[in-house]
């Protein structure tokens, strides 16, 4: 049993992953917008990532969290700490589902994770990933007070950035 | 809280601990899946690739309810593969599946726990009929197969994996 925390900020839930979140990501990893998390991917390469994304928090003790728009219910992120096998360091990352842009979600439940990843598993630094050109992200890392650090070449995601969070004591 | 219910059970044959997948596997689920032993499931793969897939065994069990075990040697602890029911989203129909490390090789391993997987789907999960996806050139997966008492039906085409052969088992009355 692994036990994902349930975490509340003001406009957003972030809560564990399941078979409800299916079809929110079906329709991310349809869309181009999924192109630089490696996408875009048919259902049946979704349900696979769903399902790596479930295991990753059994395996690593922690892994990505389904955000809900509290307001609604509306599941409208995949946002948390990643990281598989093959990766520089643990980061935080985070992708919007399709139409919940512009609203400062990412940046909200982005903060949450990375008071979760400090605060709760003792991370004492954290990076996150961001493919060349996704200026949607580039800008969430900036308003989260990240800073370029380098660039990083994954086999299959090709040129990334590397973004340094400030450290715990910097960003409380 | 809220719980990931991923409470995956834990069988036992002979020689086997049936278990859900761990972080300690992952070395020799990397020699696996880089190797050519991984051809019959769409490998070789990148060395990156094998977290990813115990990741995804695990999530199986969240999504379905069921899914791959892997598999430990009793009498050593070692890691020797996966065995399960298995049905990601638009398989042909559920699975059992199998896929044992060079270390499992040859020694009726597989056999053993693809019947515990087998037994576990008829008679808790309730499944009436159960397949065996085996790709076309995998001779030793299809002679175990025939040693479990499956039979030929028609080839399935699959977008990514090709043409894939399918091997149904007997049912459940035919086993008890």
């Amino acid at each position: 049993m692994t036990t994902v925390p349930a975490i509340d900020t003001e406009r957003l839930r972030l809560r564990a992953l399941g078979p409800q979140d299916f079809e929110p990501l079906c329709a991310f990893y349809a869309s181009d917008r999924s192109s630089f998390v490696g996408g875009p991917m048919d259902p049946e390469g979704t349900w696979r990532a769903l399902a790596c994304e479930i295991g990753h928090w059994t395996l690593r003790g922690y892994g990505r969290f389904a955000v809900e728009e509290r307001e609604t219910g509306a599941m409208c992120g995949l946002i948390g700490p990643w990281n598989p096998h093959g990766w520089p360091e643990p980061e935080i990352g985070w992708d919007l589902m399709n139409g919940f842009e512009g609203r400062g979600y990412a940046t909200e439940a982005g903060r949450a994770a990375r008071d979760f990843v400090y605060n709760s598993l003792g991370w004492t630094t954290a990076i996150s990933l961001i493919a060349l050109g996704n200026d949607g992200s580039r800008g969430v890392a900036q308003r989260l007070g990240a800073t370029l650090e380098r660039q990083f070449t994954h086999h299959r995601f090709g040129e990334m950035e590397v973004w340094r969070h400030p450290a715990p004591e910097a960003s409380s | 809280m809220n719980a990931i219910p991923v409470d995956i059970p834990v069988l036992e044959t002979e020689r086997l601990i049936l278990r859900g997948h761990r972080i300690e596997d992952l070395e020799e689920e990397k020699a696996f899946q880089t190797s050519d032993r991984a051809k019959g499931i769409g490998g070789p793969n990148p060395p990156e690739y094998a977290f990813r897939a115990m990741c995804g065994y695990i999530g199986h069990w969240v999504l379905r309810g069921y899914g791959m075990w892997a598999l430990e040697e009793k009498s050593t602890g070692r890691y020797l593969g996966r065995v399960g029911c298995y049905y990601p989203d638009l398989w042909l129909e559920q699975e059992i599946g199998w896929s044992v490390t060079a270390a499992g090789e040859g020694r009726g391993i597989a056999f053993e726990a693809a019947r515990k997987a087998r037994e576990y789907a008829y008679e808790t999960l309730g499944w009436t009929t159960a397949i065996s996806v085996i790709a076309s050139d995998n001779e030793r997966s299809m002679a175990l197969a025939k040693r479990m008492g499956c039979t030929q039906d028609p080839d399935w085409e699959h977008p990514s994996y090709g043409m894939l052969t399918i091997w149904r088992h007997p049912g459940p009355e035919a086993l008890s």
